[in-house]
């Protein structure tokens, strides 16, 4: 287990190491406080918030970066996946963390979206943009068997015979469909003239393009290579300013006469508010990583798009994607895509109908009385249920300002003697499990527990 | 492709740094697998970073081995304290966790390491017998066949629940009403948050299984824990399950016999469920969990018409073949066409690529020695399995033993951290703890938890296939039969419904 050990001070069984770096750590920040400036910065575990789920390209680079910048900075990086709401959940609490250089936040195009669409009020703006780290270009793919053989032949067919034609490439509202959105607005024709498949994620919507579910899949190049490479679909335009090195008898659009290029991106960035110095000490740890030939090497064998752009042009790109997605998302063209047919609400009507009339049946049968053989609800055991539920939610209000350590050590202690452990067993149940679960998760896990008063 | 064979051999058995590694995960796998909230997703992620520093074969038997382990460690705290370490083990967790209150977590627990070995290896068998030519299934899966195959795991939660048909559908509906809060899928529209951005990704599905299955086990023990000074009321402590140095072979008896024995008897059952485990779990987006579910309600309805009742230990082992055979299966579509069939393998199409290996077709010729060494890997990680499991099992003796009042505070510790360590966030943790009080309140009113977590873990999946599946057809209804597959397996939904329906009724009489 030793070879997932990173340097944290604290010890498993042995509690004079944690002790002593405890001690440290508190002098460090005594001392920090009475001088009223950083010593060093950073001293403890940074967190990399990645919007998107393990195993993702964003993921991936997430995880490439932190495992760089752990070297550089020399304290551990975790990486952690905060998933959901198509992309809301990550950006929002990357944008509203705590300004100490402790969060970063691995930023995607989305964020420049979700406001547009009223899913959140958080917006580029509240981000201190470092570095934008890799760029990849939007491409069309079709099945290999396909009758057309360039986007002019689609869009012919798209404009002979509208909503025939289905796409995805991601959720409803992601880049890729504004991408086609876009597409197909600039050669004229309506958003909505190709039925968009929310299909949440690239490699599902290759699998639906080979099934035949879906007729045009736009995607970024390294999502669909292998199926490029097996030749079971074909790129049929790169939707870049010019054409790609590893595609080069694929055209862009610009050559069909259609002024649209979109690249996805992925940055990293800071919530807003973060010391000067501390965003100096960051800007240029991940300068020297981002421009690594570690880094460059791992963006190559993947097939990501290289690129390295300071906290200006990264502030340009940020501004000039949130005006344009917002004219298309804003825009006349974009707003009968907007709203789907099948709202959101028709499956939990479905459902809740359901669950009322099986609830009905069961009420009426008399099905739903406590059964036979549970047991009696005692005076003791609601007292004791009651401890339980206090112990969760103390455990929920104490352990940011007290720490894991303290906080599950006096909890833990409450319980047994609440239960009537005998004290000696609660003392050293609690002495070496607290100990040892901080190791297990918290070192060898990664998983961020706090530690509260004893340091940070 | 025959230079291939050789050099596998060579890459797997004769590197030490392989066989180190192949028993430091299974430790790890053990570990993660027994600790409910710990992923297996989750720990392949953590395992990336090291993998840089390794070569391809080192890291994909880290992988492999670690996610093997993992599925059967899954059924330790299922069997011994009805908390399901994965959703994998949550299908059989009451029929399992029955046994240990008979004083038989021993017997179970050795059915579900002997089923999970073998079942590992069946797919492992599929996946280098035909893989090749079974990738294409995955390819004739669109969102409709898709939309019936959950609908078929879910109808499989009900028919294989103890009790009445009715109270397992109502707590399925619940799990289904409480995976719509959040965005949807399809949409992204938020629905029940409340004005609260944390309820935007809705109800995780690991703090909600953590909350309806451990919270409620110590709340439900909190109840009748006898009063001070009274005796101690520890959980039925087994003689076999302590047993040390002489006792061994006893022990190993106690573990492997009535397995060896129950699987002597049933080759067909066996077979049966490898090959549901391997084809779901081929299917990117159906994985281990309702392979599990599937296998299981098989092995019910097909013992239904006997005059014995079936037993429980029979289900239970098909449903453990199934969901370690499924691991395999989630290569095929990866390997074949770099369509992840799960999470785990998604992170090894990153790691594959970083090492410049290119997934497709070609992947077969141009890089045999890779693929052999991929199936000798799953072999091996099979084969450790057994003795770390057994250890795991013998550890595991000792938890029962532990008092009740010393073990519960400490199972709820655990509950707490494994709800705060998938995403490191508190609302999971106030997420778990409703949970709890709503599982207790359930079962209380014989409602079974299984469906419920089912369904919190595919409402979103089914709701996903439903409404793209009409979008797709511009509303008509008609697109869930018209392909052939789709009406198929929407033929075999009807069926489960019927038959339902009838156990129902029949019971009422």
């Amino acid at each position: 287990m030793t070879f997932l050990l990173p340097p944290t001070p604290a010890g498993g069984r042995q509690p004079a190491p944690a002790l002593r770096a405890a001690a440290t750590a508190l002098l460090i920040a005594a001392a920090a406080g009475g001088c009223g400036r950083e010593e060093a910065f950073p001293q403890r575990p940074i967190v990399l918030v990645c919007p998107w789920s393990a195993g993702g390209g964003t993921d991936r680079v997430s995880r490439q970066l932190a495992v760089l910048l752990e070297r550089d900075l020399g304290v551990p990086v975790n990486v952690v996946n905060a998933t959901g709401g198509a992309g809301v959940t990550g950006h929002t609490r990357g944008a509203l963390a705590r300004p100490d250089g402790y969060t970063l936040t691995t930023i995607t195009p989305e964020l420049n979206m979700l406001h547009w669409r009223g899913l959140t009020n958080i917006t580029y703006r509240d981000f201190q943009p470092l570095m934008l780290v890799n760029r990849d270009d939007a491409a069309l793919f079709v099945r290999a068997e396909a009758p057309w053989q360039s986007p002019e032949d689609l869009l012919r067919d798209i404009r002979a015979r509208p909503r025939s034609l289905k796409a995805s490439g991601t959720a409803w509202g992601g880049i890729w469909h504004l991408s086609v959105a876009g597409w197909l607005s600039a050669a004229g024709l309506q958003p909505g003239d190709v039925i968009w498949l929310s299909i949440n994620g690239a490699a599902p919507s290759l699998q639906e393009l080979m099934a035949g579910g879906v007729d045009l899949v736009c995607c970024s190049v390294p999502e669909a290579q292998s199926l490029l490479d097996a030749k079971q679909i074909r790129c049929l335009a790169v939707m870049a300013e010019r054409r790609l090195e590893g595609l080069p008898n694929v055209p862009t659009l610009k050559e069909g006469g259609i002024d649209w290029s979109v690249r996805g991106w992925r940055g990293l960035a800071l919530p807003k508010g973060v010391p000067e110095e501390r965003r100096r000490v960051l800007q240029q740890a991940i300068e020297r990583v981002a421009t690594s030939p570690e880094y460059l090497d791992f963006l190559r064998t993947a097939g990501f798009g290289a690129a390295a752009e300071g906290p200006e042009q990264f502030t340009t790109v940020l501004r000039n994607d949130d005006q344009r997605y917002g004219a298309l998302l804003t825009g006349e063209a974009f707003r009968d895509v907007r709203r789907q047919r099948f709202g959101p609400l028709v499956f939990p009507v479905v459902i809740g109908v359901l669950l009322l009339a099986v609830l009905g049946a069961l009420v009426a049968s008399g099905g739903l009385r406590p059964i036979d053989g549970g047991q009696a609800l005692t005076v003791r055991g609601l007292d004791l249920a009651t401890w339980a539920v206090a112990w969760v939610v103390l455990y929920v209000l104490l352990a940011e300002w007290l720490g894991y350590l303290l906080t599950a050590a006096a909890l833990l202690l409450l319980l047994f003697w609440r239960l009537g452990v005998r004290w000696q067993v609660a003392a050293g149940v609690t002495l070496v499990l607290v100990p040892a679960t901080y190791q297990f998760f918290a070192v060898w896990l990664r998983v961020p527990l706090p530690w509260g008063l004893l340091g940070w | 492709m025959s230079g291939g064979l050789p050099q596998a051999l060579e890459l797997v058995f004769l590197d030490p740094a392989v066989w180190l590694i192949v028993l430091a995960s299974a430790a790890y796998g053990v570990f993660i697998g027994a600790t409910p909230g710990l992923t297996a997703t989750m720990a392949v992620a953590l395992l990336v970073p090291l993998t840089y520093w390794l070569g391809p074969v080192p890291a994909l038997a880290a992988i492999v081995t670690m996610v093997a382990c993992a599925i059967f460690a899954g059924d330790i705290p299922t069997v011994l304290l009805r908390i399901p370490g994965t959703p994998a083990s949550a299908a059989y967790a009451d029929d399992a966790h029955a046994f240990t209150q008979r004083g038989q977590a021993t017997r179970v627990l050795g059915v579900c390491l002997l089923f999970s070995v073998v079942g590992g290896l069946f797919g492992a068998a599929v996946l280098m017998a035909v893989g090749h030519q079974l990738a294409r299934v995955a390819a004739w899966f669109s969102v409709a066949e898709y939309f019936w195959l959950y609908l078929m795991g879910l109808s499989c939660a009900v028919v294989v629940s103890r009790g009445p048909v009715l109270h397992a559908l109502l707590g399925l509906l619940i799990g289904l009403l409480l995976s719509t809060v959040g965005l949807s899928a399809v949409h992204t529209e938020a629905r029940f948050t409340f004005g609260q951005p944390e309820l935007f990704q809705g109800i995780n599905f690991i703090p909600a299984m953590i909350g309806l299955f451990g919270v409620s086990v110590v709340l439900r023990n909190l109840f009748d824990l006898p009063a001070r000074g009274e005796s101690p009321g520890a959980a039925a402590v087994e003689p076999v399950a302590a047993g040390t140095g002489r006792k061994l072979f006893r022990l190993l008896g106690a573990v492997f016999g009535p397995a060896a024995t129950l699987m002597r008897r049933r080759p067909r059952q066996l077979v049966r469920s490898g090959c549901i485990g391997s084809m779901i779990g081929m299917l990117p987006g159906a994985g281990a969990d309702i392979a599990s579910f599937v296998s299981l309600a098989a092995s019910k309805r097909a013992g239904h018409d006997d005059a014995t009742p079936p037993d429980p230990a029979e289900g239970i082992a098909d449903a453990t073949t199934a969901n370690s055979a499924s691991l395999a299966g989630a290569w095929i579509p990866a390997l074949v066409f770099g369509i992840p069939g799960d999470s785990v393998t998604a992170i090894v199409l990153g790691v594959l690529l970083m090492k410049n290996v290119k997934p497709g077709p070609e992947i077969f010729e141009s890089q045999s020695a890779l693929v052999y060494s991929i199936y000798l890997i799953f072999i091996l990680a099979n084969l450790v399995l057994l003795p770390i499991g057994f250890l795991a099992i013998k550890a595991g003796g000792y938890v029962v033993r532990v008092p009740r009042r010393v073990l519960l505070p400490v199972i709820l510790l655990f509950c707490v951290l494994g709800a705060y360590a998938i995403n490191g966030s508190y609302f999971d943790v106030g997420v778990m703890l409703g949970m709890g009080l709503l599982g207790f309140a359930l079962e209380r009113r014989g409602v079974p938890l299984g469906p419920v977590v089912l369904g919190v873990l595919l409402g979103g999946p089914l709701e996903e296939r439903f409404i793209q599946t009409l979008t797709a057809a511009d509303g008509s209804p008609l697109a869930f039969v018209n392909r052939p597959l789709a009406a198929a397996l929407g033929a075999i939904c009807v069926v489960l419904w019927l038959s339902a329906a009838l156990r129902g009724l029949r019971r009422q009489h």
